[in-house]
């Protein structure tokens, strides 16, 4: 990696002063398992002059119930969300996102507020500069977006604008559902911001020096059902090629509230409101989970190559409403039946 | 039955285990130098262009920079066959094709000098497909390759090196026939074998013309003698092979990141390291070829095959190393699994705008077969032939004869595979699974599953020369000299328990020489799967030539003929007096005793390997999950088992299996970049997606060497790909004939995309 | 305000302690050949600075497993860690497994040379160190948990078998 200035910061206000200072030419570094790419690759126009360590900075690592909403520190690291008995009780759709992330190892040090805030994953925008890159495209302010015409299989369905990128976050998805929101510390004090408004077309709503403290959920009804699917070729290690959220409360039979949030198919994690809308009062059955399928991607505009993603989002909205349990991957062997060689 | 013996056949401690586990094995980046440089690769961004200029000045002023070579700074030398890949020239020819190499005191500082260098270039079109790139006024990549196609025929191979198969009456073949298939079927997603370990080399030049290298390869001779031609037989080279963090046949082409290494020596008067990163290993170094083959099949209800032919378009990327040997020796393979008389099988190896292919395991045959068995496929549908029984039927017979290739008709005098193969199928369960073509073994919902099977073999395993020494000390050890690198097939530790079996002594006090070409013999390498007939003849005949030195020596001394003597444990001892006997050390401790062996290639022995697979498909969202990977064969003997496992499981990874499932190499064809040179983004099989694999080997003797073994390893990726077409077009009952089968293209075959999708930008 | 952070972060010594393999380790931060710089990783560090080369880059992008090293007792991946935010860890590599006193081998690796669980051995490194995470955390894990342990391990000659059972093997008490 090529130099940089390190800084360790050991308060959201030291964190913040370090930013202001670097007027968007610094990084925080949280688990740093996305940093890291972006600055080995410097796929970017520019490279960072400094790097804001905020791994030490103090209580920034909880998860606390506090006058019945849930908090969660920026760094709480993902490996511990997953294994949380609370969440896992309550919030189990963002246990299980958390879990679906990456691999152990990155869980292992990777936070809440990394992952909300990670970059896209758009191959061309990360082709990395030393085999003859970086590209410019659209997100990087120079040209037009190359996803249109080229391979765009894990791009936008939905809601794409001059960037096709999906946000690549898979607890996002997680906190959508549960309307979950950041707060946000700037040069200017504190301010909140709605995860599902979290996400713009090029980029998310933090300004140049601000940084997400805490990730805070409304209280949830303890009867609610929870999913979180993820599709990917193989897991783990991919990113969502499509991922799917859903809260449903029954009572009598009678679906009284749904929550739906899609991932991996917008910039941002789109939830689907008319599916929602339509799921209330019903009962979920095949045919109504099915038609819940075809109103939240009902405004899906697909490029070249990616109108797989709807049937896929189709597919896995209806299981989950179905309760399906989320696809393991496959695999079946058993320790005593592993293969040895046999002879005749 | 196969024998008994004291080491072969049992599991035994590889030598270099407590190294790799602790992590002491010397791969080619644990090594230390002194007053070590490193060089660094600037690669082009175009994939077709001229260099109009060139401006090192900033770079060159980088503190720590050493020194910076463009194409004006290296001699003529070329690689390729033909011959005519300059080392660094003044056009590029693929996104990642090198334009300056740096050499720094530190891999940062060469990095950063990298983007220092001020290159103009002037844009050429760029082709990116066979077809394309074939028609009148195309670009041309070469102009020693008109029309971009590569010179067929490697002259390794010799003047009649096979590049077609043509025989018999094909017309004569197809009037014959009771159903005439067709069609034109590809393999191209280019798949990587991405071994753990990156290419490199470390150079060190001597004036005025000697070089040395450390190289992560598969075959160090071959290095040495492939580097010399290079450098115009100009320069002497010794090769020492580190132990190799994979390879897969991949590492036969390293040869441009030693020459890299080997001109910033030269130019430094020290030594130069190059170690590629992951992402240039996946986009600047070898994929597979690219295979695209227009075939038609006659066939009769029996499942004779009564003519074949068409033609097979490989495609190179950028230049050709082993390209023509891969055809030559596909165009043996197709043969060996397809008994026909009439043939007319043309072939054709062309450059495209992209990184090179090359050497990969399965090489030339797996490319080959997975573009021709869809159409044996659509005939055998036809005629409703079980796969298994066409199989059985059409592979290779004592008896039976093929070009092999360097053209020449051998006659086949190998075991018969047919039980191996109901074997196979018996533990797979494929009779009670296969209900035809085009139909599902079973149907639950949304979930389809479905059978195939897949075939491969190759009488590689006797190619190429191999020689060996072995020397007895007389403190009771021998030292087995092959110049042979461990590449993960632990066939350096198989030597060892070849040469300890013959000469009875414990594993312990048999070592085997590093793989340094000053001090071995000649060595092809292992690779194919020569290493266990090939190589292990040789290193067996050393030692049965240094033990019959050694008792002619001490005979006398026993008062016995040699050939009344025998020797264990480092004791001779006259076999129906053991209590007469004398240690090694008889010999005196001024003596040693050298044995050679030599192999020269036979190409009358095939291995072969058959591959059950079931897939079930999910048919709303596409996803193909592999459940069960049934591999068959049949080695002779086995050497070690454990170590046979491994290769077999090897079946999925390094581009095998799964390049049928979610491996593939992602070119933009309007730029010419690969779109997913990492490992996130290049899909490979993890713990969590293991699918049973049973695998089922037959001990029949088979007439190579002393045990009666063949090899087998580099085949195992092959059969699995078009087995899981095959499985997967069952399942669904349509077919489906693109590698990989993404969801994107079951759901299509399902005609379940809509067909109108957005075009435009910003709306 | 650049200038008034940069005057702060000199106050700071410029050094960078933690331990590896139980050896306390110190080192300096700055732009020498003997020192550690900021953009260094720890794989780097380790193998570079440290000699410590058992630990294994692959990918040098999180995407392997392949340097996986124990930072207090949890697998990291030494490649996407910048050395001078170790400070205070302690750091378990490959080569801090066996016993330093009699160079036994650890349970582990023997149970890997028994069931020959590596081909090239190129990714042996960070398995072992992967599983030896599990072990410390779960001492008699299902086979299910081994395979989500060692989920983010790549290896591409298909050891993962062989792997399994040395790891099954172990954690039942050997065989
Ligand atoms: C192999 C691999 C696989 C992956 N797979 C997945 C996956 O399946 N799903 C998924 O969701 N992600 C995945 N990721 C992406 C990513 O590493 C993780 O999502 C991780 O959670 C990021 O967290 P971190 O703490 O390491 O982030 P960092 O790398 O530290 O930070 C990421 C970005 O966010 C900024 N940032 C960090 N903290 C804050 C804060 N408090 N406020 C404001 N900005 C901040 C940083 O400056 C940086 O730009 C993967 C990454 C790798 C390398
Ligand atoms: S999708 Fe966005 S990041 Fe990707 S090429 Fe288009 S503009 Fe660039
Ligand atoms: S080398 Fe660190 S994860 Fe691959
Ligand atoms: S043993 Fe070769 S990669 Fe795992």
């Amino acid at each position: 990696m090529k130099p940089f200035i390190h800084i360790n910061a050991l308060t959201v206000a030291e964190a913040v002063a370090a930013l202001a200072a670097y007027d968007g030419r610094a990084r925080l570094n949280a688990g740093g398992t996305d940093l890291m790419g972006l600055l080995k690759d410097e796929f970017l126009p520019e490279y960072p002059q400094a790097v804001i360590n905020i791994k030490n900075v103090a209580g920034l690592d909880y998860i606390r119930e506090e006058q019945g909403m849930l908090q969660i520190g920026a760094l709480t690291r993902l490996s511990d969300i997953a294994s949380s008995p609370l969440l896992r009780e309550r919030y189990g759709a963002l246990a299980e996102a958390a879990q679906a992330v990456a691999s152990p190892q990155i869980r292992n040090v990777a936070t809440l507020a990394g992952n909300l805030c990670q970059d896209v994953r758009c191959c061309y925008y990360r082709y990395p500069r030393h085999i003859g890159g970086p590209i410019s495209c659209a997100r990087k302010g120079n040209g037009p977006c190359l996803a249109v015409k080229g391979d765009n299989r894990n791009h936008a369905i939905l809601e794409g604008r001059k960037c096709f990128a999906v946000c690549p976050s898979d607890t996002a998805v997680a906190l959508a559902l549960f309307d979950g929101q950041l707060l946000v510390a700037g040069s200017a004090g504190e301010r909140r911001i709605a995860v599902r408004d979290f996400y713009t077309p090029l980029g998310n709503q933090l300004g140049k020096d601000e940084l997400v403290r805490e990730i805070e959920l409304p209280a949830i009804t303890a009867s609610t059902r929870q999913t979180f699917h993820k599709f990917t070729l193989r897991k783990p290690i991919d990113f969502a090629v499509v991922s799917v959220a859903t809260l449903i409360t029954v009572v009598d039979g009678v679906c009284s509230d749904a929550r739906i949030a899609l991932g991996a198919v917008a910039p941002g994690v789109v939830r689907a409101a008319a599916a929602e809308e339509f799921l209330r009062g019903r009962t979920i059955d095949p045919a109504s989970a099915a038609r819940a399928g075809e109103l939240a991607l009902a405004g899906a505009r697909p490029l070249s190559k990616n109108a797989y993603k709807i049937e896929i989002a189709k597919t896995l909205l209806k299981r989950a409403l179905l309760g399906h349990p989320p696809a393991k991957p496959s695999q079946g062997i058993v320790h005593d039946k592993c293969p040895h060689v046999k002879t005749k | 039955m196969a024998e008994v013996y004291r080491f072969i056949g049992k599991p035994t401690r590889r030598k270099d285990a407590v190294e790799v586990v602790t992590g002491t094995t010397q791969y080619l980046d644990d090594i230390r130098f002194p007053d070590l440089l490193h060089g660094k690769v600037l690669r082009s961004p175009h994939p077709h262009a001229i260099i109009k200029k060139i401006d090192k000045s900033r770079a060159e002023q980088l503190p720590g920079v050493k020194a910076i070579l463009t194409w004006q700074d290296v001699p003529d030398w070329k690689g390729g066959t033909p011959r005519v890949v300059r080392i660094l020239d003044r056009k590029v020819r693929y996104v990642g094709d090198a334009v300056a190499l740096v050499a720094a005191t530190s891999a940062q500082i060469a990095k950063e000098a990298l983007g220092l260098i001020d290159v103009e270039y002037e844009l050429l079109p760029a082709v990116f497909d066979v077809e394309e790139v074939m028609k009148p006024g195309a670009p041309q990549l070469y102009d020693e390759l008109p029309g971009n196609i590569v010179t067929p025929g490697t002259p390794a191979f010799g003047h009649s090196c096979l590049t077609e198969v043509v025989m018999g009456d094909v017309e004569q073949g197809f009037r014959e026939a009771e159903v005439i298939s067709e069609g034109t079927f590809g393999y191209e997603n280019i798949p990587n074998p991405i071994p753990p370990e990156p290419p490199g080399a470390v150079a060190i030049w001597e004036e005025p013309n000697r070089v040395t290298l450390w190289v992560s390869n598969q075959a160090s001779y071959l290095d040495k003698i492939l580097l010399f031609h290079v450098f115009g037989k100009k320069v002497e080279v010794r090769t020492h092979g580190a132990a190799c963090g994979g390879s897969f046949g991949t590492k036969l082409m390293s040869w441009q990141v030693q020459t890299y290494a080997t001109l910033l020596s030269r130019a430094t008067g020290r030594p130069v390291k190059i170690i590629f990163s992951k992402e240039e290993h996946i986009a600047a170094f070898v994929l597979r070829p690219g295979s695209r083959m227009q075939a038609r099949v006659g066939m009769k209800k029996d499942g004779t095959v009564t003519a074949v032919s068409g033609t097979w378009l490989v495609d190179t990327g950028y230049y050709s190393a082993t390209t023509q040997a891969q055809v030559a020796v596909g165009c043996g393979e197709i043969q060996l699994m397809t008994r026909c008389a009439n043939w007319d099988l043309k072939t054709a190896i062309i450059c495209t705008n992209r990184n090179a292919s090359g050497s990969v395991r399965g090489f030339g045959g797996q490319e080959l077969k997975c573009s021709f068995i869809p159409v044996l496929c659509l005939a055998m549908e036809k005629l409703d032939i079980d796969p298994v029984d066409f199989i059985k039927k059409n592979y290779v017979k004592p008896g039976d004869g093929y070009f092999w290739r360097d053209g020449l008709w051998y006659t086949y005098r190998g075991i018969d595979y047919s039980d191996a193969m109901d074997q196979g199928a018996m533990r797979f369960g494929w009779r009670e699974k296969w209900q035809g073509w085009l139909k599902p073994s079973s149907v639950d919902g949304s979930k389809r599953r479905g059978v195939g099977v897949g075939v491969h073999g190759n009488a590689d395993i006797g190619e190429d020369s191999s020689e060996a020494w072995v020397r007895l000390n007389p403190d009771g050890s021998a030292l087995l000299y092959s110049c042979i690198t461990e590449h993960g097939t632990g066939q350096r530790s198989n030597y060892v328990k070849m040469v300890a079996e013959v000469l009875q002594l414990p594993m312990e006090r048999v070592t085997v020489t590093p793989a340094d070409s000053l001090i071995n013999p000649f060595e092809y390498g292992p690779f194919g799967s020569r290493g266990t007939y090939a190589i292990g003849s040789a290193a067996i005949a050393a030692a049965e030539d240094a033990r019959r030195q050694l008792l002619e020596l001490v005979a006398p001394r026993l008062d016995a003929k040699p050939e009344e003597l025998e020797t264990v444990d480092g004791v001779v001892f006259v076999r129906d007096s053991p209590e007469r006997k004398i240690k090694w050390g008889a010999i005196g401790y001024d003596r040693t005793v050298m044995g050679y062996g030599r192999f020269d290639p036979d190409f009358t022995l095939a291995n072969c390997m058959i591959t059950f697979v079931e897939v079930e498909v999910d048919t709303e969202t596409g996803k193909v999950d592999l459940l069960q990977v049934v591999n068959t064969t049949d080695v002779g003997q086995i050497i070690d088992p454990p170590g046979l496992e491994g290769q077999l499981n090897g079946c999925l990874g390094s581009s095998g299996i799964d390049s049928a499932l979610f491996e593939e190499t992602i070119l933009d064809h309007s730029s010419g970049h690969i779109l997913n040179a990492n490992m996130i983004d290049y899909k490979w099989r993890t713990f969590s997606e293991l699918p049973p694999i049973d695998n089922i080997v037959l001990e029949t003797p088979v007439a190579s060497h002393r045990f009666k073994a063949i090899g087998v390893g580099e085949v195992a990726t092959s059969p699995g790909p078009m087995a899981v077409l095959m499985a997967v077009s069952n399942a669904l009952g349509v077919w489906l004939h693109e590698y990989p089968v993404t969801p994107e293209r079951v759901l299509k075959a399902l005609g379940k995309l809509p067909a109108m999708t957005r075009t435009g930008g910003a709306q | 305000m650049a200038t008034a952070i940069k005057k702060k972060k000199s106050l700071v010594k410029n050094l960078v302690r933690f331990s590896v393999n139980g050896t306390a380790v110190e080192l300096e931060i700055g732009t020498l050949p003997h020192q550690v710089e900021t953009a260094h990783t720890l794989a780097h560090t380790l193998r570079e600075t440290l000699g410590l080369v058992g630990t294994k880059v692959t990918c040098d992008n999180g995407a392997c497993g392949s340097c996986t090293v124990l930072m207090d007792g949890k697998a990291v991946l030494s490649c996407m860690t910048l050395t001078v935010e170790c400070q205070g860890r302690s750091i378990t590599t490959i080569e801090g497994l066996a016993d330093p006193e009699t160079g036994r081998l650890d349970p582990l690796q023997q149970s890997f040379i028994d069931h020959t669980a590596f081909q090239c051995g190129f990714c042996t490194p960070g398995m072992i160190m992967s599983a030896k995470a599990l072990l410390a955390d779960n001492p008699s894990p299902t086979e299910a948990d081994v395979k989500e342990a060692l989920s983010g391990n790549f290896c591409r000659c298909i050891s993962h078998y062989q792997v399994l059972r040395a790891v099954m093997a172990t954690a039942q008490g050997g065989e």
